[in-house]
């Protein structure tokens, strides 16, 4: 090695930044040149010499006011620069981390099961209006009804009177009528 | 004097058994939660005070630059792409803001010499090593050219390693390394001027 090319290599030799068999090639230079090792010396001078510069601890009550420091500043130009909007509003402190996250999916479910009743309720209500209205008569005339030997065998003309005078009450009055059975059976029918 | 001491590492993952990663308190603070911010900052406060320290070289300018550092990169957290870790683009940013200053610096002082109608600048290593002034040493790193002050902060007082240092310099790691060499190697010449010069 020429000492030409010890000056190319002095800093990585003195940081161990070179592979080690050119680390030897070095130091066997610098074992028998004075010059290149008094130029190595005084490069490692420098190199102590930067490193034992330090930089004065500003204190404990500043690194403790820090943060805060920064959160006013940052807010002060979120303010400025709406723009740039960041998810927090920095300067009161936020006990609760991120609740949205935490909340989300009892509230999908309570959605879902929102939604599936709805159609359920409305499709139901669908089916009720779409059905051809029956009068009670015609209920009590049907085949179905009229082969049952048990079930209450109203005159038209009283039954429609009392229909119209209080359908409620009316059906009170012929549910009252039924037996167990007749119950059992139309809920069957139904 | 009390001086301050870096702590190295505490900023990544695993290195401090169960601690949360930057990356992982970025997430954090992304969701709005405060108590993550306050961790980012006084996991780094030091780093990039020192940092900026080392590049201004006074308490003032070096507190001011620290917390625009900070509110540089939560403003834009957003941005922040993941390529390279929390601290690295912190570095960055910091990095950047500390040329910004230095230049400004510089601006300032230009005008202010012209406004004086002073001569004779006083930038040249050679200069600089034959004065006689208390702190020889800072004032040679002081004029140093920004990328080989850089370079030389950046491994010397933050012991990186010069691939993150080409990472934070935005350069080669070849070019890390050639800036630090450089900046070594005119403060051995800033310190011997007689032996290298006619």
């Amino acid at each position: 090695m020429t000492c030409y090319e010890i000056k190319d290599v002095t800093v990585p030799y003195l940081e161990l930044d070179l592979d080690p068999s050119r680390i030897r090639e070095v130091t066997a230079h610098l074992d028998g040149c004075a010059g290149c090792r008094a130029e190595m010396e005084a490069v490692r001078q420098v190199l102590v010499r930067v490193k034992g510069r330090a930089v004065p601890d500003p204190g404990e009550e500043f690194w403790k006011d820090f943060p805060d420091g920064v959160r006013r500043e940052l807010a002060r130009e979120q303010a400025l620069t709406p723009g740039e909007a960041v998810p927090m509003s920095l300067p009161p402190l936020s006990a609760s981390p991120a609740p949205q996250r935490m909340l989300w999916w009892p509230m999908a479910l309570a959605a879902t099961l929102l939604l599936v009743t709805s159609v359920w309720s409305l499709t139901s209500l669908i089916a009720h209006w779409s059905a051809p209205l029956q009068p009670p008569t015609a209920m009590l005339n049907s085949p179905a009804t009229t082969t049952e030997p048990d079930l209450p065998q109203l005159d038209d003309v009283e039954w429609q009177r009392f229909w119209d005078e209080d359908p409620d009450l009316a059906l009170v009055d012929m549910a009252a009528g039924l037996d167990q059975q007749a119950v059992d059976r139309l809920f069957e029918d139904m | 004097m009390v001086c301050l001491r870096i702590e190295r590492g505490i900023g990544q993952a695993g290195g401090g058994g169960m601690a949360e990663s930057d990356e992982q308190l970025l997430d954090r603070y992304g969701a709005g939660d405060d108590q993550a911010f306050e961790e980012l900052v006084r996991r780094h406060q030091k780093i990039m005070y020192n940092l900026a320290h080392r590049m201004l070289e006074n308490h003032a300018d070096a507190a001011d630059l620290a917390q625009r550092t900070f509110v540089q990169a939560f403003l834009h957290h957003q941005s922040f792409k993941r390529e390279s870790s929390f601290r690295t683009w912190l570095y960055q940013i910091g990095i950047n803001l500390c040329r910004n200053a230095i230049r400004d610096r510089a601006y300032r002082a230009q005008e202010d010499i012209h406004e004086m109608e002073l001569a004779g600048p006083q930038d040249t290593f050679a200069e600089v090593a034959g004065a006689e002034l208390k702190d020889q040493m800072r004032r040679m790193i002081q004029i140093l050219p920004p990328r080989q002050k850089e370079a030389l902060v950046l491994r010397v007082y933050h012991d990186h390693a010069f691939q993150e240092i080409g990472a934070i310099m935005r350069c080669s790691e070849g070019a890390a390394k050639a800036n630090y060499h450089h900046a070594v190697d005119n403060l051995r010449r800033a310190l011997a001027p007689s032996e290298d010069g006619p």
